[in-house]
């Protein structure tokens, strides 16, 4: 859920998606649900030559499993808060 | 009994008696007029040319076969026709006395022969009657009509039928016929007896036939009767089968979506279905009258048009026709070609697709009507003014254009109808149940007992948004239940107050989720046993948990064995929490020896690793987190209780921060102390000013003058002489962003303390400083030694003004025993600090150094910058004869600096300004300026 939480604040955020298959898109991150499935919008391949199949896509929907990684905007990440949440999902873990 | 006048007729015994072969009494025999007064002689009329080729065509040369009977029943016929002959021997006479004039000759009880042409039409002979009984309509007029129509007869069909004794019968033979034929050309108008006891003996035989063949036609009749109905049934079938193409229409035209059939099948998806087909053939039924209003409205505007164009050519004459067209609305090919276009639209939109997703045409109808009234508008204003060609050019232009505009935003509609269309065919895929379950999974993923726990970044990151952007928190997006369940909200918009009902009704629904979640989880743990039963390495099943996590889960603090415990590879968090448990049996050891030995008040340790100091931090988070989980959680004062209790919890989770950070362990337990330790890692500076808020100011204190006493053990003070190399290292990177966290963080956490520090603290602060470390000076050539210093000197100065302008009345007495003892310490200071003046500044510090790149002078200037502010500071304090010292040790600095800064060596105005900045910051403390300097 950390993750989910995350993803949630960086809405409206350029993000930058790179998934399994090589493939980097670059987009303005709409919406995240809890498989981490992301909608991007308005966005554009690292590589157009390529990929000029996707030159036309304007918006898309990842499925999250195909997600290798997210690249965020580091200005809108708070690191410290990142770690405490982190602290307390794992604090969480042993309580469980 | 009569019926409107009708001749009494009882059908039932006429049919009977037509069925036992008794029909040939009152036969409706064709009437046939030959040789007689009223012949029109038509027949003579008749074409006889042509003939040569008959023979060859229709093989009249060799003997002809019997292979062309088709129906085979000519010489079945006979020995029936024979038996009739005797039979009807005693109607005989009676036939003889009504002759086969029947126009001529009216026995009055023979009903068949018509008298007048009411009579002809009131039919009631029971050939007249039988199709009817049927159903049917009249079947002998229909088939005299239209022959090639009926199939089933072999009769009609025959060729005789075109002849005017057609009706006489099919059975006989192209031959007799011909015969026939012949002999009635034969026949002149004033035929003599024989040739008409002939005629009369022919037309006997020929009665007889007839009878056969109404007797056949009869028993065909039924047939046809029966087949008849077949077809009716059939007939009806279809339309059945009709309306249910047309119910079905609507998902037969769209592609029927996977899981469409199936739910079409329940009966409430068919009660939908019906009323759905109702409403559809209302609809359409308006819309066909909608459109053949449409459709006439627009028939007019093209007869309009044709008419205008008309006019127009005979207004311009033929020679400008051509030309003139062109340019011009539609020619009439063109209109056609619309009012085409129009009608294949029309027939287009009978499709319910169509239908359904049409605009309401209303508006099309309007816009017609609308454009209908403006062009006779135009021409009634035309015919009356008599407008020039011009403008009547323009005003048809103008229409052309509006009518093509409409024409296109009709096309657009359609298109977007059309589209919808297409996307609607997935409508009412899901029931509502289906998406009540689906709601449901995502609700309950988002659901937790502890939204701060589960959604803790979300929660408090946009809480800090919020407040950096000054918005009020009482725009909470946790909901909270009264079972303490509580659902975050993510980023969506506040509805509580547009959607109240809609809120409680959710709140509920979450509610039942979140307690039926937790039963589960009792249960789960109730029955763990039965549940962990060959767990071993499985995860949980469920798949839509964001994590898979292993059912098995081994809690490592339950441990007793400590074999085990050590055994295991990572940080644990009880040997965090606790006195460390590693090497347990050695650390006793030591402290039992040490304790014996007896050498000092102090027990000296290893210092603490550097695992030891990050499972401390971590643990120290833990508890930092705890605290500010119930800083957020503090009941309101006036519930004594739970503030009491609050307050307690509280309390002892501050004690237990303040002991894990191991500020009172005596100062000479390690080097460095187990506190500086701590301060090591960039988090653990961090973390400082998180405690802040948390520790008293006394405590406070204390842990600043430890910070002192121990400063030269700082990382950052040890290591601050790489920050002199220009080389890009990592280390230097990292003492760089160590040093940065350290002024940012921890120097932050203890300004404010500086700030309220008394004169004699600060005086006992700096002789600490100078006392602990070996050398002041390497002090303050590190940076936070620096700021510490400056930090220092600056506080002196605040509260030397406060005594010099009574801000803050104070004892002349102590007053001047502090600033006595204050300038003790400060000369102490001066004196040790002096000699490494110039080497203060680090730009110094790098010239000396053999390279260094030009390129860093600005970069340079920058880092001179706190050095300038120091010894601005430093001057402040210092006495007349401290200043000569300081002008002689800077001279040349200063000097250097106003130079290039004057004399333009420097790269751009920035460059220039920073370093004249820097001079006067130095200046100014000592009363003088930059500009006052003679070069």
């Amino acid at each position: 859920m950390l993750i989910f939480s995350v993803f949630k604040t960086l809405t409206d955020q350029q993000v930058t998606v790179e998934l399994k298959n090589d493939l980097s898109i670059t987009g303005v991150l709409k919406s995240v649900d809890q498989f981490l499935n992301i909608r991007l919008d308005n966005i554009k391949v690292l590589d157009e030559a390529r990929h000029p199949h996707m030159m036309a896509v304007k918006n898309c929907f990842i499925r999250g499993s195909v997600v290798r990684y997210v690249q965020l905007p580091s200005e809108h990440v708070d690191t410290q808060l990142l770690e405490d949440a982190t602290r307390r999902e794992s604090l969480a873990a042993v309580k469980r | 009994m009569s019926f409107f006048g009708f001749q009494e007729n009882d059908l039932e015994e006429e049919r009977q008696r037509i069925r036992n072969g008794g029909a040939h009494e009152n036969e409706d025999v064709a009437v046939y007029t030959w040789g007689e007064e009223s012949y029109d002689g038509l027949g003579d009329a008749l074409q006889e040319g042509g003939d040569d080729l008959n023979d060859e065509t229709f093989g009249g040369g060799g003997s002809v076969g019997k292979d062309f009977d088709f129906a085979g029943q000519t010489s079945l016929l006979e020995p029936e026709l024979a038996q009739q002959k005797s039979l009807s021997s005693e109607v005989q006479p009676r036939r003889d006395n009504a002759p086969v004039r029947p126009a001529e000759q009216h026995l009055p009880g023979d009903r068949r022969a018509p008298q007048s042409l009411e009579s002809i039409w009131d039919d009631r002979s029971p050939f007249s009657v039988l199709p009817r009984e049927n159903g049917g309509s009249r079947f002998a007029e229909r088939e005299r009509r239209e022959p090639s129509t009926s199939q089933f007869s072999p009769f009609p069909e025959s060729p005789v039928l075109h002849q005017p004794n057609a009706s006489q019968g099919g059975a006989r033979t192209l031959q007799e016929i011909e015969a026939e034929m012949r002999t009635a050309a034969l026949q002149s108008r004033g035929a003599s007896q024989r040739q008409q006891n002939a005629l009369r003996l022919q037309q006997e035989e020929e009665f007889f036939q007839e009878q056969a063949y109404q007797r056949q036609r009869l028993a065909f009749q039924r047939e046809r009767d029966q087949e008849r109905e077949l077809q009716l049934q059939a007939l009806q079938r279809l339309q059945q089968q009709q309306v249910m193409q047309l119910r079905e229409q609507p998902q037969h035209q769209r592609t029927p979506p996977p899981r469409m059939l199936p739910v079409s099948q329940s009966p409430r998806f068919l009660d939908q279905r019906q009323m759905l087909l109702l409403q559809q053939q209302e609809e359409q039924h308006q819309l066909r009258l909608q459109q053949e209003l449409q459709e006439q409205l627009h028939m007019e505007e093209l007869e309009r048009q044709l008419r205008a164009q008309q006019i127009s050519q005979l207004n311009q004459g033929p020679t400008h026709f051509n030309h003139r067209r062109q340019p011009s609305g539609p020619t009439i090919a063109e209109l056609q070609a619309l009012q085409q276009q129009h009608l294949h639209r029309r027939q287009r939109s009978q499709s319910p697709a169509y239908q359904d997703f049409n605009v309401p045409p209303q508006n099309s109808v309007q816009l017609q009507q609308r454009l209908l009234a403006e062009l006779a508008q135009v021409e009634y204003l035309r015919d009356f003014q008599g407008a020039t060609q011009a403008e009547q050019e323009a005003l048809r232009a103008e229409a052309m254009r509006k009518i093509v505009e409409a024409e296109k935003m009709e096309d657009k509609r359609r298109k977007k109808a059309a589209k919808i269309a297409h996307m609607s065919r997935y409508n009412d895929l899901m029931t509502q149940s289906d998406k009540d379950f689906i709601t449901r999974i995502q609700v309950s993923q988002l659901v937790t007992p502890d939204p701060y726990a589960d959604d803790f970044y979300a929660q408090v990151y946009g809480a800090i948004l919020r407040s950096r952007m000054g918005l009020q928190t009482q725009d909470e997006r946790v909901l909270k239940f009264g079972t303490g369940g509580g659902i975050s909200l993510g980023n969506t918009q506040k509805a509580a107050t547009r959607r109240p009902n809609a809120m409680q009704r959710m709140e509920q629904q979450v509610e039942r989720i979140v307690s039926n979640a937790r039963r589960r989880e009792e249960e789960k743990g109730l029955h763990s046993l039965h549940s962990l039963q060959g767990a071993l390495g499985k995860t949980s099943g469920r798949s839509y948990k964001a994590a898979p996590r292993q059912l098995l889960q081994v809690d490592d603090n339950t441990s007793t064995s400590p074999t085990l415990a050590h055994a295991h590879p990572h940080i644990s968090k009880g040997e965090a929490t606790g006195p460390s448990n590693e090497g347990a049996a050695k650390e006793a050891a030591k402290l039992s020896r040490e304790t014996l030995g007896n050498t000092g008040n102090v027990v000296r340790k290893d210092p603490l690793t550097r695992r030891q100091v990050l499972t401390t931090l971590e643990a120290l988070y833990d508890l930092v987190l705890k605290v500010e989980h119930l800083r957020r959680e503090q009941p309101p004062p006036e519930e004594e209780d739970a503030f009491q209790r609050w307050q307690r919890e509280y309390d002892d989770l501050v004690e237990q921060l303040w002991e894990g950070l191991k500020v009172m362990v005596p100062l000479e337990t390690s080097n460095p102390h187990p506190f500086v330790s701590l301060l090591s890692p960039s988090k653990g500076k961090k973390l400082l000013p998180r405690l802040t808020r948390h520790i008293g100011s006394s405590r406070m204190l204390t842990l600043m003058t430890l910070l002192v006493a121990c400063f030269t053990q700082l990382d950052v003070v040890k290591q601050a002489p790489l920050l002199d190399a220009l080389e890009e290292t990592a280390e230097r990177a990292e003492v760089e962003r160590q040093t940065q966290a350290f002024l940012g963080s921890v120097l932050q956490s203890i300004l404010p303390i500086v700030a309220n520090l008394e004169l004699h603290v600060v005086t006992a602060l700096l002789g600490l400083l100078i006392e602990r470390s070996q050398d002041i000076a390497e002090v303050a050539k590190t940076k936070p030694g620096l700021a510490l210093l400056t930090l220092f000197l600056s506080r002196v100065e605040v509260i030397k003004q406060a005594w010099n302008n009574g801000a803050e009345p104070v004892d002349v007495m102590t007053a001047g025993a502090a600033l006595e003892q204050w300038q003790a310490v400060f000369d102490q200071f001066f004196v040790l600090l002096t000699p490494h003046l110039l080497s203060l500044f680090p730009s110094s510090r790098i010239t000396l150094q053999a390279h260094h790149p030009t390129s860093a002078a600005l970069a340079i200037d920058i880092i001179d910058q706190p050095v300038w502010q120091f010894l601005a500071a430093l001057a402040l304090q210092a006495v007349p004869e401290q200043h000569q010292v300081l002008v002689t040790s800077l001279r040349d600095k200063v000097l250097e600096n106003v130079l290039s800064a004057n004399k333009g060596w420097v790269a751009d105005e920035d460059e220039r300004r920073t370093k004249l900045a820097n001079v006067n910051l130095f200046l100014h403390a000592l009363g003088l300026d930059s500009s006052q300097i003679a070069l």
